[in-house]
């Protein structure tokens, strides 16, 4: 039943650059008016799979479905799809009007050469031909109230080198959204604004996909903003996907360390299932909510840093030496040595440097995954802000 | 040997010329109080007003006076009628025998056949050399690298060198006709007509029309062909709306390049076409060189020149930056 609301579907989607994997074995569905964001580090296939998406790659092998019609081999020109790139890729020999029109006129002369070869050889050719011919003045009104939309009213003129890197921003997603997609895909679109002025953008393109009832596929590397935007999350890396879900769940219930530590901060801990609903980590037990891994099994131990409570030293769980505080703005970011390992605590109150402290963890806010096979993922914590 | 002795005065003007750009360089120094970047082109300023903005100046002497040094148009209306000077020798002795005389118009008909020739000439390099620019700038192409280099090397060969090379394929007992006869043909006039000298202009300049192209080509984000398609435009289309008019400057830089040589181009014509095709710098070379007559031949190089700047203009206006890295 779900099945009926899927727009695209990617089936088994494999793609391979000279013998090196970029995705492997992708499934994918999104639905109408979704807004879905591919989250990953860079080299992670995100990119990829909106270019398969987009008609700019083909996949080595698997199907791309679009209302349930296989596109896999569709060139991009003829698919209902708009991309807004990462550099924008707008016409430099074009205005601001005339890049926003682009995508009218080209179809204008599409219906036009379609009408003609009708009249000359009296053959429908195209699905085009029955459309009609939109008019200057159509044009002139659609592209107007895109500049309406994006707040560039009466820059219709202007050439797009005299345009800031926001307002180049505002006109590429212009220029897709006059075309009227039924999905648009986004490459990493406000990479290079600064942050201020990506956290306006990301609050209008939110709004706009909700206005305009538009599916939005959104590639990024930036977890806040895939929170902040999306109606889905996929986390992917090294061509694979490793959890979809809706933000919350992919925050509070990473499936995996990396992903945990992908999405926001994280203790990441080696430690060892005693029995349900009982972990052991640094030399301790301690009570948790999962259950069914076993007894006696290693597991990683997932903990936000800030859910872990600083407490009196005699009445914690844990006790530590404070090891460096760091000011964060709304918290102090403080690393504390239990002898054991270091844990990252985010705490409102700060603890002096040196002094001893006791930890508490409350079992829900104690996540076990099975361990990853490979090594943890260090490197890609970086990413991470 | 030709007079070559200048009136005292144009010396003076050009010991005041050298004197105000010393004055110049001084003044420079002093008012930076040392020495500023722009100071390191002097040597080449100064390289450019002797071997550029004297020998104007002497050009623009010589076409305005006759051999005594006196003030004449008489130059240019010889370019217009050739045998002016004839129509004025005979009119002072018979009215009857002048009338015979008729307008000359081998220079105007010269200059005529030069643009002509220097209009197929980057007509055929533009449509030989847009294709493979445009192959050679593809990225997916791997041997684009290689075709570039083909192209280049012929350009370290000398040009008088690479033209007579032509002559051993083309001539009677070529390479081409060798070859027709072995297969039992009949051998072809190859050489000495314009379309041997056209063949040799266009083997000589298509490189000069490639790489401005093949510049302004690489240089464009593919990203831009890929937001075209995305746009709904089809290969055709892609090209049509936004390659072609990005690649403008550099057809416009190459177009400027290869016209400008091919006007006055005039060995290429002497070797390749024998003699039966002469070309407005062959005219202005035989002016200098076979007849002596400087006053003519300087009358007819500053009308080429104006012609030049004429068209350096009309290309500036459509390539006002300069993106296409030439000389327009």
């Amino acid at each position: 039943m779900m099945e009926q609301e899927h727009l695209i579907d990617l089936s088994n989607i494999s793609k391979e650059y000279d013998g090196t994997t970029v995705l492997n074995n992708i499934n994918l569905y999104v639905r109408k008016k979704e807004f879905v964001t591919l989250l990953g580090p860079s080299g992670c296939g995100k990119t990829t799979t909106l270019r398969i998406i987009g008609g700019f790659e083909y996949p080595t092998t698997g199907t791309v479905y679009f209302e349930g019609q296989d596109i896999t081999a569709i060139p991009p020109y003829k698919r209902q799809v708009n991309t807004v790139f990462q550099k924008y890729a707008l016409f430099p020999h074009l205005n601001v009007r005339d890049n926003i029109a682009f995508g009218l006129n080209v179809k204008n002369h599409k219906i036009a050469n379609a009408s003609l070869k009708q009249k000359l050889f009296g053959k429908k050719t195209a699905e085009v031909s029955d459309m009609k011919k939109l008019s200057r003045k159509e044009i002139d009104k659609k592209v107007d109230r895109m500049l309406e939309l994006v707040n560039l009213k009466g820059y219709g003129k202007r050439s797009v080198d005299q345009l800031s890197g926001g307002q180049q921003q505002r006109i590429a997603i212009a220029r897709a959204l006059v075309n009227e997609p039924e999905v648009l895909l986004l490459d990493e679109p406000l990479g290079a604004l600064d942050l201020k002025l990506r956290k306006e953008m990301q609050l209008e393109l939110k709004s706009m996909q909700q206005q305009l009832g538009i599916t939005f596929i959104y590639v990024t590397h930036d977890q806040e903003e895939a929170l902040t935007m999306s109606d889905t999350v996929v986390v992917m890396r090294d061509g694979n996907i490793l959890q979809i879900g809706d933000p919350k769940r992919i925050y509070d219930e990473p499936a995996n360390a990396f992903v945990a530590d992908f999405i926001g901060e994280s203790n990441i801990l080696r430690g060892t299932m005693m029995e349900d609903e009982l972990v052991n980590f640094c030399g301790v037990n301690f009570p948790c909510v999962d259950s069914g891994f076993g007894e006696n099994v290693p597991v990683d131990v997932v903990i936000r840093p800030e859910d872990i409570m600083i407490v009196g030293e005699d009445i914690g769980q844990l006790t530590g030496t404070v090891q460096s505080v760091l000011f964060k703005g709304v918290h102090y970011e403080m690393m504390i040595d239990t002898g054991d390992t270091v844990l990252k605590v985010h705490s409102t109150v700060m603890q002096p440097q040196g002094s001893r402290v006791g930890i508490s963890i409350v079992p829900y806010n104690i996540h076990i995954m099975h361990p990853m096979d490979e090594a943890a993922p260090e490197e890609e914590a970086e990413e991470s802000v | 040997m030709y007079n070559v002795s200048l009136p005292w005065w144009a010396w003076v003007m050009m010991g005041v010329g050298l004197a105000v750009f010393a004055g110049l360089i001084v003044l420079s120094i002093r008012r930076n109080h040392g020495v500023k970047r722009s100071l390191f082109a002097s040597p080449y300023t100064l390289w450019m007003i002797i071997f550029t903005v004297v020998p104007c100046i002497l050009v623009a002497y010589y076409a305005f006076t006759d051999a005594n040094g006196a003030f004449t148009l008489d130059n240019f209306r010889h370019f217009w009628d050739s045998n002016h000077a004839k129509n004025q020798m005979y009119a002072n002795m018979s009215e009857e025998y002048a009338s015979y005389i008729t307008r000359g118009t081998v220079n105007v008909d010269t200059l005529l056949y030069s643009l002509w020739m220097a209009f197929l000439c980057t007509l055929i390099c533009l449509l030989l050399g847009y294709p493979a620019a445009l192959f050679m700038a593809d990225k997916h192409m791997k041997i684009g690298a290689t075709i570039v280099v083909l192209f280049i090397i012929p350009m370290w060969m000398n040009f008088l060198l690479r033209t007579i090379a032509w002559m051993s394929l083309l001539e009677d007992n070529g390479l081409i006709n060798t070859f027709l006869k072995w297969l039992g043909f009949d051998g072809v006039q190859l050489m000495y007509n314009s379309s041997a000298v056209l063949l040799g202009m266009v083997y000589n300049f298509l490189p000069f029309m490639v790489f401005p192209i093949y510049t302004s080509l690489s240089k464009l984000d593919p990203k831009l062909g890929e937001a075209a398609q995305d746009l709904g435009c089809n290969e055709w289309r892609t090209f049509t709306r936004v390659t072609a008019p990005l690649s403008l400057p550099g057809v416009i830089s190459g177009i400027t390049m290869v016209f400008m040589p091919s006007v006055t181009t005039f060995f290429i014509p002497r070797i390749l076409g024998g003699g039966n095709t002469m070309m407005f710098g062959d005219l202005i070379e035989s002016k200098f060189l076979t007849e002596g007559n400087w006053n003519v031949g300087s009358a007819l190089s500053m009308i080429m020149m104006v012609l030049i700047l004429l068209s350096l203009g009309i290309l500036r206006k459509a390539d006002p930056e300069g993106e296409g890295g030439g000389i327009a």
